[in-house]
């Protein structure tokens, strides 16, 4: 610990601190704009600047770091005028004017600290140079002129991301943010992320969904989490008049700390398939809008106890799971799209957790695309490359992560477990030999298995984990696949005998192969969001939630026990996924459970050790 | 002592900031008591008087060698000059032109629009103004105040014209600056 003194105040605080850190922890604020928490400090806009006895000029805090006896002051006159000759300064370099930008009027890092210095006008007028605009992205435009070139989206982008796809070209005045070596963004090898749009100080990165639909002051804000898949991102969701203006990653979140994909930010704005509004019931082999009451009749009708079975999406909370469960009973529901079981013959829980990925100096990929199905997992491993981790990735496939990879080994089909056996064992020959050399000198190796990787391939790989003192992780498939997976639900369905079946489908959009499957059941009781090939072919539709409107648990592929929160409300005849099972069972005379799940999870093992919030 | 006097006008802008003005309602009752409000370009005075006035503002951006001439006749005869609205205080929506040459500007504007044609004629007659590069106020005269906004809310025109009325100088912080 050290003893500074902030404006009179004399404070004690961990050495390797920077100054700017030590104020804040302290609650003195000093403006700051190329600045932020999760990003390595930078000193590029020189806004943080503090007077400091013994220093001849100004430093900026955001880089200085603390030391014993260091005299401190934020608020003198002179530091104020410093301030405004620095905004003064980045005000005069580009077009900065304000009632064109959809950030004007809160949003703007630049303009809020403008007011905050009591700024009117720009003593420095701009310099009248025009810079491009590229609107090349389908999600984002990078707007040149309002670039103040504080570096937080490249920093972003190669740090928290690990893609580094962002730059600067050129020098001085003519400086530029560059994608790649220069192509438009949406030519480069940009992943969509968003995250330079979300840390962006002004408004140069443009949320082509978002911009103009409303300041975060006027919209409604509800931290969720993202059902995208099961890593269990932390989310913010925006909203105005129950309409989602933008997605930002929630900074606060242990899992993702404010980076999320295009599935989790994007993806959602951009839907277009067809809300199911109200219940639809087959008459004479035509579809027919109905009322609850009439649905629900017809789903009894057909209901013969012991004869239904229950296909689940992986992305339902945990109640909605639990309910089904109940109601068709256990042995009878499975997934629509298995991702394998790990947890068969388990005794004690073998996963680590994702957190602890950054400690890792060697990991190894097998049985999973990262970048497609869980992809801020695949962020993390990516970002760990400049720090020196190898990464050796196994998948008979292309991967996305072959650029990436130290040593991309590509066995035959069915191979993957021999291979992690003959890594293991030290017997390696060619290149593979170099993954088992990079496997034999790790401290800290991570296994992370998917849900293309066999039984086999995963009992591999956690044999491997413990030769190597090593940890595995096991992404699965969705949101909550850790619990579809410890409910036994991870099963091809058994369809031959079923007189019915209740396809719990809610936002999901159902594969060929399900659609394939459930032809010959004689009827088909559907619960979803949006229209589809399945709805089409349902006796009857049930309109149920998408995943913002519908609150529950879900448990992360590490075992995080986390909430998602409703952010809007469903349309008029629209319920809950919850609500919908609820109704069948009572209309059914069927007593359910929506938090059974909770009793059987402290009864028996689970593959890593579950974290309540 | 005298009501203050107060003079407004008006260069490259789009009357916004006077709508607004007015957009004060009742409270401009309370303004002529406090001063007296002398020429504007929405009134039958449309000088300010030569004798001087305490107060005057300047809506718009200086664009021409009219602009010019408003600035400095404002500027020579009021004690207290208030640049009014974005255009006026940082260049605003007419200086976008300021990103192209002045004949770029003139031919997009009377030979390139969807309405004219090769035809259509750039003004020369030696009578008219010259257009310049666009400038706030302040970059050709002495400003001493700045109220920002596009236009600057009513609320706030009200409290910078009423304190001036008053004799007291409005400082303008917090939320009463909106760059918009």
């Amino acid at each position: 610990m050290v003893n500074i003194t902030i404006n009179g105040t004399s404070y004690e605080v961990p050495e390797g601190y920077t100054v700017l850190k030590a104020a804040t922890e302290k609650g003195i604020h000093i403006p700051t704009l190329c600045d932020h928490p999760e990003l390595t400090p930078y000193g590029g806009c020189r806004l943080c600047l503090v007077e400091v006895d013994g220093f001849r000029t100004p430093q900026p805090s955001c880089t200085l770091p603390v030391s014993n006896n260091m005299v401190i002051r934020t608020d003198t006159p002179a530091i104020h005028e410093s301030r405004k000759f620095v905004l003064s300064l980045i005000f005069s370099e580009r077009n900065h004017f304000c009632p064109y930008c959809q950030v004007s009027g809160g949003d703007c890092e630049l303009q809020n600290s403008a007011y905050d210095e009591g700024m009117t006008y720009w003593p420095i007028q701009p310099n009248w140079k025009n810079y491009p605009v590229d609107a090349s992205h389908p999600y984002i435009i990078l707007e040149h002129n309002r670039c103040i070139l504080c570096r937080r989206c490249v920093r972003a982008c190669g740090e928290l991301v690990g893609n580094f796809t962002l730059g600067v070209e050129e020098r001085g005045a003519n400086s530029i943010l560059m994608a790649d070596l220069g192509v438009p963004l949406g030519e480069s090898t940009c992943v969509s992320c968003g995250t330079c749009v979300q840390v962006c100080p002004t408004g140069a990165l443009i949320d082509r969904w978002s911009a103009y639909r409303g300041r975060e002051e006027e919209s409604k804000s509800q931290k969720t989490i993202c059902t995208a898949c099961s890593v269990g991102c932390g989310i913010e969701v925006f909203t105005r008049n129950n309409n989602i203006v933008k997605i930002y990653g929630d900074w606060d979140s242990a899992i993702n700390k404010g980076v999320i994909c295009e599935k989790g930010r994007f993806l959602p704005m951009v839907e277009k398939r067809e809300r199911v509004l109200t219940p639809i019931v087959k008459i004479d082999g035509k579809p027919k809008a109905a009322t609850w009451q009439n649905a629900l009749e017809a789903v009894a009708a057909k209901w013969s106890k012991g004869e239904v079975a229950a296909l689940v999406s992986d992305r339902l909370p945990a109640e909605t799971l639990s309910l089904v469960s109940g109601l068709v009973g256990p042995d009878k529901v499975s997934v629509i799209e298995s991702a394998g079981d790990a947890t068969r013959g388990l005794k004690k829980p073998f996963e680590g957790k994702l957190a602890d990925l950054k400690k890792s100096d060697c990991v190894v990929v097998v049985g999973t695309n990262l970048a497609e199905d869980h992809e801020v997992a695949g962020f993390f491993v990516k970002r760990l490359v400049p720090n020196g981790t190898s990464v050796i990735l196994i998948d008979p496939d292309s991967n996305p992560l072959d650029q990436v990879a130290d040593v991309v080994l590509k066995p035959a089909k069915g191979g993957e477990a021999a291979l992690l056996q003959v890594l293991a064992d030290g017997k390696a020959t060619e290149v593979a030999a170099k993954a088992a050399e990079l496997l034999a000198k790790a401290s800290n190796p991570v296994f992370i298995y998917g849900k293309s990787a066999s039984e086999l391939t995963i009992k591999a790989a956690v044999e491997a984990a413990q030769k190597f003192h090593g940890m595995v992780l096991g992404t699965r498939g969705g949101a909550n696949s850790l619990l579809t997976a410890f409910l036994g639900m991870e099963k091809e369905a058994q369809l031959d005998k079923a007189k019915a079946v209740l396809v719990v489908l809610a936002d999901d959009e159902p594969s060929q192969k399900l659609i394939h499957q459930l032809e010959k059941v004689p009827f088909k009781a559907v619960l979803a969001a949006y229209h589809s090939q399945l709805s089409a072919l349902a006796d009857v539709v049930l309109p149920v939630a998408m995943w913002a409107e519908e609150s529950g648990t879900f448990i992360s592929m590490d075992g995080h026990v986390q909430q998602a929160v409703a952010s809007i409300n469903p349309p008029e005849e629209v319920k809950s996924s919850k609500e919908a099972v609820q109704e069948i069972a009572s209309r059914l005379g069927i007593k359910v459970n929506g938090e059974s799940w909770k009793d059987l999870l402290k009864s028996k093992a689970v593959v890593t050790e579950i974290v309540e919030a | 002592m005298a009501k203050p006097k107060i003079s407004s006008d008006w260069m490259g802008g789009c009357a916004g900031c006077h709508m607004s003005f007015l957009d004060m309602d009742e409270r401009i009752i309370k303004l002529v008591e406090l001063a007296d409000l002398r020429s504007t370009p929405i009134t039958d005075l449309k000088v300010p008087d030569e004798s001087g006035v305490d107060v005057g503002i300047l809506e718009g951006s200086v664009m021409n060698t009219a602009n010019e001439e408003v600035v400095h006749r404002m500027r020579e005869r009021c004690k207290i000059l208030v640049a009014l609205g974005d255009c006026a205080v940082f260049g605003g929506v007419p200086a976008m032109r300021n990103f192209f040459t002045i004949e770029e500007t003139l031919r997009r504007g009377y030979v390139e629009t969807e309405s004219t044609d090769e035809n259509g004629k750039v003004p020369d007659d030696p009578e008219l103004c010259k257009q310049t590069r666009v400038r706030a106020v302040h970059e050709v005269v002495p400003v001493e105040l700045h109220v920002p906004g596009c236009p600057p809310d009513p609320n706030v025109i009200f409290y910078v014209l009423s304190e001036l009325a008053q004799g007291r100088m409005p400082e303008l912080k917090g939320d009463k600056i909106n760059w918009h």
